[in-house]
């Protein structure tokens, strides 16, 4: 009975010169239990995992492994003590069989486990975590959702007693979030932890007995989850309205609290917008015209004849399962992958196969799905790249505008991008975006990463880029948000538009739910 | 697929025993010009493989060659003159030599990661070069004689097939066998590999270890044909710079690159062999157009011309 936790956190503090990113911090996760991890996006939650998992180093505290003394063994020994980690933005071997990923974490623990077992142990963890299909491709031809899924199978092959999950959860239709759990349970044993950091409330509070609430490095709160999901300050600082879904219950006192710590009021920040929005263009044809459009890549066809008409102002939100095509239809709009079939024009001008750079400058600005930062360069840099070619007066104008939308890009304006936190890199990734003063925005998935609460300012500064009349199409997995802000909607199944109309009527929609959420009823 | 894998092993263990049997009765038919360009090509694959062992496999870009074949020579002569033993043990005398210098100097040099290694390295070879131009006992600038005569060729060019067949075989070790993922993976994600349990800095030392231990052995054939040697010519750059071009010009990380690459580049030398200013330029041109339309060398462009044209892949 006196066994020592699993893992076993004490007075963890990380700084980065004066930045403080943990905060001494205690955390235990004891075996047979799913512990959680959720706060703002730039709180230390990826952070800790990397002081857990080894690959950084703390300033100050220890970290135990069932009573063993880690704390000082660097990232390979910690896997082989049992502790397995994923990354956030995944990093697979990309030039390996997804197989071959596996078969690290395997040769290396394991050097001389015969081949027909550790052969037998990849098929059944490629099963387990649906990558059965892709065994043989290389990583890198895999979309980000399945290298989330192969950073999952990879840390299993680890076999580690305790697991830590970092945001794996992200940009999963509710149908995909069950199996999710149903696999997170399943890996769970008596001897076994998990610890989970996670955006998707639902896995927190489906999974996690306990939870713990991380802000600026610090506890805020612990707790068993299901008080902490209740608790009035986490709902201030993280949890905010929790999109329309629970806009009914909450309502406006959630939407006050949450407005606290944005910056302005919403009619202010429509003024402060403006650098970012382009003016009208006069032209009458549609901003955006695809007609039985086909694309795919080689020899697999993901797009099967899809037509569109977006006017210009309005907001659409293509709606679909992962898989359906969504990314691909965005890549076709930016010119990334050349349709194979049909007419598309922007704008009035035919842009069918036209390099990104020509559609970029017709107006077309494409935020990417997995945030694309360039790494080399600076927050700010990342952000002026975008505006090339316009005098210094309006780039600052530009920047001011960005930098009211996200503060926190202002502050960490000049370290490069990739030292941001996910969330952050996500922010940056929307604000590039803005930069170009498009006229039409795609974004793909841009919630995914983001803390609750942020998604709620993102939507608020949505809304105001539409009153603004810029064209917006959203690619989302948050189907009430992205129907809440939209006009219209078409909802993508197999490479085709299953349902397309008045996004009320599509909400309304009961064959959405059936369309959308795939297996899930 | 584990099968057909061990049989593909099997075929390449077989080629390469093939073609060793073939090149050891070589110079039974060859002349003396063939056997020259074939004992140059063979010192010139062995190191060629073992760099791709490092850049290919475990992503270590060295331009440290010059400095263990100028080890090499150093150590055989040394042996060969002061204890008159036979040549097979001179050069396990250098290999040895060799490979505990790379062990020696392996937690300084891997604290420098990407070209910070390869300017390490390059630091290396000086270091070794002024050291035996100043210490006299080394013979100075004006180096040391072989005190015996060196073999006829025949008996030479047998030695470089013998070092070239050991480091074909230890490259094909490395692989065909469940190590090469362990290497690859240290070469993509330095930091995901340790996040898996993998020690890359045992890797990495392994991969330096033994593809010094292959540049000394070679450097040490290499000075006892010469049968003098001095430190600029057996420290000098050219050496890292040739196993360099010949590992992008055939493709590096690919099994075959450096074979094709050591094949290439000494048939150029050979054939522009009157024009010696051509030659650096041609030779120029030739790398620049390869970087710009086959990244992957020849082997790779023919294994896949369509990668030249290659589009960025769907994420």
């Amino acid at each position: 009975m006196n066994a020592p936790p699993l893992l076993e956190v004490s007075g963890l503090c990380k700084r980065y010169g004066g930045l403080v990113a943990i905060d001494r911090l205690d955390l235990i996760a004891p075996a047979g239990a799913i512990t959680g991890i959720i706060g703002p996006n730039g709180a230390g939650k990826s952070t800790l995992i990397g002081l857990i998992g080894g690959a950084l180093t703390p300033s100050a505290g220890t970290i135990k492994l069932a009573g063993r003394d880690v704390t000082r063994l660097p990232a390979s020994e910690r896997a082989r003590a049992g502790i397995g980690r994923t990354y956030q933005i995944p990093r697979p071997f990309l030039d390996m069989t997804v197989e071959e990923n596996l078969e690290v974490a395997q040769v290396s623990i394991a050097p001389l486990i015969s081949a027909a077992a550790a052969r037998q142990e990849r098929e059944a963890l490629l099963v387990r975590t649906g990558l059965a299909d892709a065994a043989s491709l290389p990583a890198r031809a895999l979309p980000l959702l399945r290298r989330k899924r192969l950073e999952v199978a990879r840390a299993l092959a680890l076999k580690p007693r305790l697991l830590l999950l970092d945001e794996v959860g992200a940009g999963l239709v509710d149908s995909e979030i069950g199996e999710l759990i149903a696999l997170i349970q399943s890996i769970l044993d008596s001897r076994t932890a998990i610890v989970i950091v996670e955006h998707v409330i639902r896995i927190v509070r489906e999974c996690c007995v306990r939870s713990l609430v991380l802000n600026f490095g610090k506890a805020l709160v612990e707790g068993p989850t299901s008080e902490i999901l209740a608790n009035d300050q986490v709902a201030a600082i993280y949890l905010g309205t929790g999109g329309a879904r629970g806009k009914a219950a909450k309502g406006e006192e959630a939407a006050q609290l949450a407005g606290a710590i944005h910056v302005e009021a919403p009619e202010a920040e429509g003024g402060k917008l403006a650098p970012l929005v382009a003016p009208a263009s006069g032209v009458k044809e549609p901003a955006l015209d695809m007609r039985n459009v086909a694309a795919g890549y080689g020899q697999a066809r993901v797009l099967k004849g899809v037509s569109l008409a977006i006017a210009e102002g309005e907001a659409v939100a293509i709606l679909g399962a992962n898989g359906a095509g969504k990314t691909t239809l965005a890549r076709v709009i930016s010119g990334a992958v050349a349709p194979s079939a049909g007419a598309l024009r922007i704008g009035g001008r035919a842009a069918a196969g036209l390099a990104p750079h020509r559609v970029a400058a017709l107006g077309v600005a494409h935020c990417m799905e997995g945030r694309r930062i360039f790494s080399s360069l600076t927050v700010e840099e990342n952000l002026r790249i975008a505006a090339r070619g316009v005098d210094a007066a309006t780039i600052r104008r530009r920047l001011g505008a960005v930098y009211d939308l996200f503060p926190v890009l202002a502050e960490r304006k000049a370290q490069i991008g990739t030292a941001l936190s996910g969330g952050q890199q996500q922010m940056l990734a929307i604000a590039r975006a803005l930069m170009a003063r498009p006229r039409i925005v795609i974004f793909d998935e841009i919630s995914l990463g983001l803390a609750p609460v942020i998604m709620d300012k993102l939507y608020e500064a949505l809304a105001q880029l539409k009153r603004a009349r810029m064209t917006l199409i959203l690619i989302e997995q948050d189907v009430d948000r992205a129907l809440a802000l939209a006009d219209r909607a078409y909802v993508l199944e197999q490479g085709v538009f299953a349902l397309s109309g008045a996004a009320r009527d599509i909400a309304a929609d009961p064959r959405l739910r059936h369309v959308y959420m795939g297996a899930a009823d | 697929m584990r099968g057909r894998a061990n049989i593909g092993a099997a075929a390449e263990v077989a080629i390469i025993l093939i073609a060793a049997a073939a090149l050891w009765i070589a110079p039974n038919f060859a002349g003396d010009y063939w056997l020259q360009i074939g004992f140059r090509t063979l010192i010139y694959l062995a190191l060629a493989e073992g760099w791709n062992l490092m850049a290919g496999s475990a992503g270590l870009v060295s331009l440290g060659t010059s400095c263990f074949v100028g080890l090499g020579a150093y150590i055989a002569f040394g042996i060969l003159n002061k204890l008159d033993a036979p040549l097979p043990l001179a050069l396990a005398f250098a290999a040895f030599g060799g490979g505990a210098l790379a062990a020696l100097v392996s937690p300084a040099l891997f604290r420098l990661r990407g070209l910070y290694f390869t300017v390490g390295t390059l630091a290396l070879a000086e270091l070794l070069r002024l050291t035996m131009i100043n210490v006299s006992a080394f013979g100075g600038a004006t180096g040391i004689f072989l005190k015996n005569d060196p073999p006829a060729l025949p008996v030479l060019f047998r030695y470089a097939l013998a070092v070239a067949l050991l480091a074909s075989f230890a490259i094909t070790c490395c692989a065909r066998s469940r190590v090469s993922v362990i290497l690859r993976a240290v070469r993509d994600d330095e930091d995901a590999a340790a996040q898996m349990g993998v020690r890359p800095f045992r890797v990495k030392l392994a991969a330096f270890v033994l593809a010094s231990a292959i540049a000394t052995m070679a450097g040490g054939v290499q000075a006892v044909k010469l049968g003098a040697i001095e430190p600029y010519g057996m420290f000098g750059l050219q050496w890292s710079i040739d196993v360099l071009s010949m590992a992008i010009i055939g493709g590096v990380g690919l099994r075959l690159g450096p074979l094709v690459g050591a094949v290439f580049v000494v048939a150029l030398g050979e054939a522009l062999a009157d024009y010696p200013e051509a030659h650096v330029a041609i030779a120029g041109v030739i790398l620049i157009v390869l970087i710009r339309f086959a990244p992957r060398g020849v082997v790779g462009f023919v294994a896949n011309p369509a990668l030249v044209l290659r589009k960025p892949a769907p994420a």
